[in-house]
């Protein structure tokens, strides 16, 4: 058992792929779409529980290094022309780079500072982009990452493009991010989190740990960001609000902030809300407010009813539950 | 062994949830998309709700009411055209999802009238309606690049672009303010970019230019923005912005009994809007003004008298307005567009009939537009009126005095342009 732990688990990831790859060839464009859309959020949930769950920092800014990441990702494919793993490589580089800025002043702070402070950013930095004409205002930047290769036929659509391109990036980011988890600094982590003076007590230094998670985190969030920016085809301040910040952290609670395992469940859930939302609406014939309001309720609502049911997330109760059971068991 | 079962548990349900999802994929259809034996189907997104739905909210309501009374009056060849409508809330991400879903899960025929240059924008190179044939008919903007046929090849414009819109201003100032004074608020990025360009070609020269971001208008930065025309003493103020930023500027100007000549810009510049944010009225009185349609008071005008019974009956109790006119005379020329498409419209077909029938489509405008093979461009200019001091803009002396124009080099010349008469009952021929 122990054993395992330690090793790489690159064999799931692999069959992942290979089953997303007849997948996408299987579905219509819409999913392959929506795809996307979960590989992104599968990425910035990660990030979340990653810096929240694993490490014990609350993060509400999560939107705003997105958006370095994107504007990174943007800037550098406008300027230089490079490709764009490369480009993908530098959002993660500069997201990351801001991240670990932050997190030697969160190192400092705990608790509802920093929420307070990560909030400041995630309101304030996207708007930043308008005091720079190189980010191009409000209406931000074009990032086109072009057609997929003739060479993979005709019929490829630009979705299946970017649903490969963002899904091969999750697994890799994923595998790398399990690994890192079960690691040293996984265990460090989570050493911290559970009671700091006892970390430190036991040598570790906890306030480089937490700045390392922050930048680590960030990290991860300029790739979801670059990814989001390359499936909308722009980068721009509107894109990255305050509302994405709340719903990216919805979706960590819905996963289950311990652990990474729940994370699809989370990504899912935001990706599916608006179309049941649609549904919903549609079958019950009501308003356009009502419409545009009802997938904010739902989330809202799921929020609410996680924290009260699954407070850690379904995974983690599944979990817990049949560990009890199994004690029980031996006990017997 | 647990981890083990409940790994394997988990894997079993991601991939049955999966396929699950597959399985309700729909196959392709055969005939065109959006069109059946019954029904068109077209898609429109634009802020329904938030801060930027101010007035164009109103679009939408506008548009069905003239689709309604098309369909109780036959419709297309037997077939009731419906309006799918999505809030995108002005969000460029939001813009390409609803797009999606428009074009991948409703299966409209076409996109009408999607609003914003940012969103459209988003739109084109996300989406790309463009390579999927779909055809984008008017957009809600007047930025001249869309009318790019090579970039945008399904997407056409309607309003006038505001490198237009800045020509006849400036050939405007040239005629009646020579010598003055001249200040211009602009924002800056592609709308700020295209005015410019057309001042520029109109050879104007600002005494002060103020560019103000999108988003950041509020009365604090209208202060701010005032206290720099006073100091360059600029006899005429230019408001080259959106409603918000219009109405910020003539509230705090009010306020401070600051009071140039004000000269409006057609996209900032429907009184209904600006007298909702508690502007009064009379600060409009006697700013210059441009519109490419009739005044939405003039009810000697057939179009607008037309129009104006057809909503008011339709959507009781909201004021008739320029958004509305717009949209009802958008609604109006795709109608046109899909007749003349042929009795079984296609997507193809469609576009054909813009390029060879566009320019004739009878509408509500006072200036021509310039659809061809060649060109993707919509309206081309503006009549030129004063606000009254109920605030509502009318023609000066009473009658339309139109120029036209074009987004090049072009000059600007007074229209002869004989607008086509109402069809009968208002139905496409």
């Amino acid at each position: 058992m122990h054993k395992r732990e330690n090793s790489s688990h690159l064999i799931p990831f692999i069959i992942g792929g290979v089953i997303l790859y007849f997948l996408s060839g299987m579905v219509d464009e819409l999913r392959v779409y929506q795809g996307a859309s979960i590989a992104v959020y599968v990425v910035a949930i990660s990030s979340i529980i990653l810096l929240t769950g694993y490490s014990g920092q609350v993060s509400l800014g999560n939107g705003a290094l997105m958006a370095v990441g994107a504007y990174a990702a943007a800037v550098s494919h406008i300027s230089w022309h490079l490709p764009i793993v490369v480009c993908f490589f530098i959002a993660v580089i500069a997201a990351a780079l801001g991240g670990a800025l932050l997190g030697a002043a969160a190192a400092r702070l705990s608790g509802p500072y920093l929420a307070g402070t990560t909030l400041a950013l995630a309101i304030g930095l996207p708007s930043l982009a308008n005091q720079f004409s190189i980010l191009g205002g409000e209406q931000g930047l074009l990032f086109d990452v072009g057609f997929p290769p003739l060479s993979l036929g005709e019929e490829f659509t630009q979705y299946k493009w970017f649903f490969w391109i963002a899904a091969l990036a999750t697994l890799i980011m994923m595998w790398l991010l399990q690994n890192i988890l079960r690691s040293r600094y996984g265990r460090t982590w989570r050493a911290g989190r559970g009671n700091e003076v006892a970390a430190q007590l036991s040598g570790i230094n906890t306030a480089r740990s937490k700045i390392l998670a922050f930048t680590l985190s960030a990290g991860l969030a300029g790739l979801a960001g670059a990814m989001l920016s390359m499936t909308i085809g722009t980068v721009s301040p509107s894109a990255f609000p305050l509302a994405l910040s709340f719903s990216l952290l919805t979706g960590a609670v819905l996963s289950g902030v311990t652990t990474l395992s729940g994370v699809m469940i989370g990504a899912v859930t935001l990706v599916a809300i608006p179309e049941v939302a649609d549904v919903v609406a549609h079958n019950l014939g009501t308003s356009e407010s009502v419409t545009t309001n009802l997938p904010g309720l739902m989330v809202s609502a799921l929020l609410i009813l996680t924290v009260l049911f699954v407070p850690n997330g379904p995974v983690e109760q599944h979990r817990a539950r049949t560990a009890k059971k199994l004690a029980a068991q031996s006990n017997k | 062994m647990k981890a083990l079962h409940r790994r394997k548990l988990l894997t079993a349900t991601a991939v049955l949830a999966v396929f699950g999802l597959a399985a309700t994929a729909i196959p392709a259809q055969a005939a065109e998309v959006g069109v059946t034996s019954t029904q068109i189907k077209l898609g429109m997104t634009l802020p329904m709700t938030g801060t930027a739905s101010l007035g164009y909210n109103k679009i939408p309501g506008a548009a069905k009411a003239y689709f309604d009374y098309l369909n109780a009056n036959g419709g297309i060849n037997g077939r009731k055209v419906t309006l799918v409508v999505k809030d995108d809330r002005y969000v460029p991400t939001e813009a390409v999802a609803k797009t999606n879903e428009l074009i991948l899960k409703d299966k409209v025929m076409a996109l009408l009238a999607p609003l914003g240059t940012a969103n459209v924008k988003a739109v084109a190179s996300s989406v790309n309606p463009g390579r999927r044939g779909v055809p984008v008919l008017f957009v809600n903007t007047g930025f001249s690049g869309f009318a790019d046929a090579k970039k945008y090849p399904t997407t056409y414009t309607v309003l006038p672009s505001y490198i237009m819109e800045a020509k006849i201003m400036g050939q405007y100032i040239k005629e009646n303010f020579a010598g003055k004074k001249i200040g211009l608020l602009y924002q800056d990025d592609d709308f700020g970019t295209d005015a410019l360009a057309g001042f520029k070609t109109a050879g104007i020269n600002f005494a002060v230019k103020v560019p103000y971001a999108s988003g950041s208008q509020s009365a604090a930065a209208a202060a701010g923005w005032i206290t720099k025309f006073k100091a360059a003493e600029a006899d005429v103020v230019i408001l080259f912005g959106v409603s918000s930023a219009t109405s910020a500027m003539l509230g705090v100007a009010a306020q401070l009994k600051y009071a140039p000549q004000w000269m409006l810009g057609s996209v900032g510049g429907d009184a209904t809007t600006i007298k909702l944010t508690g502007v009064p009225a009379g600060v409009l009185y006697n700013a210059i003004g441009f519109s490419p349609v009739p005044a939405t008071t003039d009810m000697k005008d057939e179009y607008v008298k037309f129009f104006s019974d057809i909503y008011t009956k339709a959507v009781p109790g909201s004021a008739f307005d320029l958004n509305v006119l717009l949209g009802m005379n958008t609604a109006f020329m795709a109608a046109q567009a899909l007749k003349a498409a042929g009795a079984n419209p296609t997507r193809k077909s469609l576009l054909a009939a813009i390029d060879s029938k566009g320019a004739t489509f009878a509408n509500s405008a006072l200036v021509p537009a310039a659809y061809s093979k060649t060109s993707h461009v919509g309206l081309t200019g503006y009549w030129v009126g004063k606000y009254s001091p109920a605030g509502d803009l009318s023609p000066v002396g009473g009658t339309y005095v139109s120029y036209t124009t074009d987004s090049g080099a072009g000059a600007v010349v007074k229209t002869t342009y004989k607008r086509p008469a109402m069809p009968a009952k208002g139905l496409p021929n």
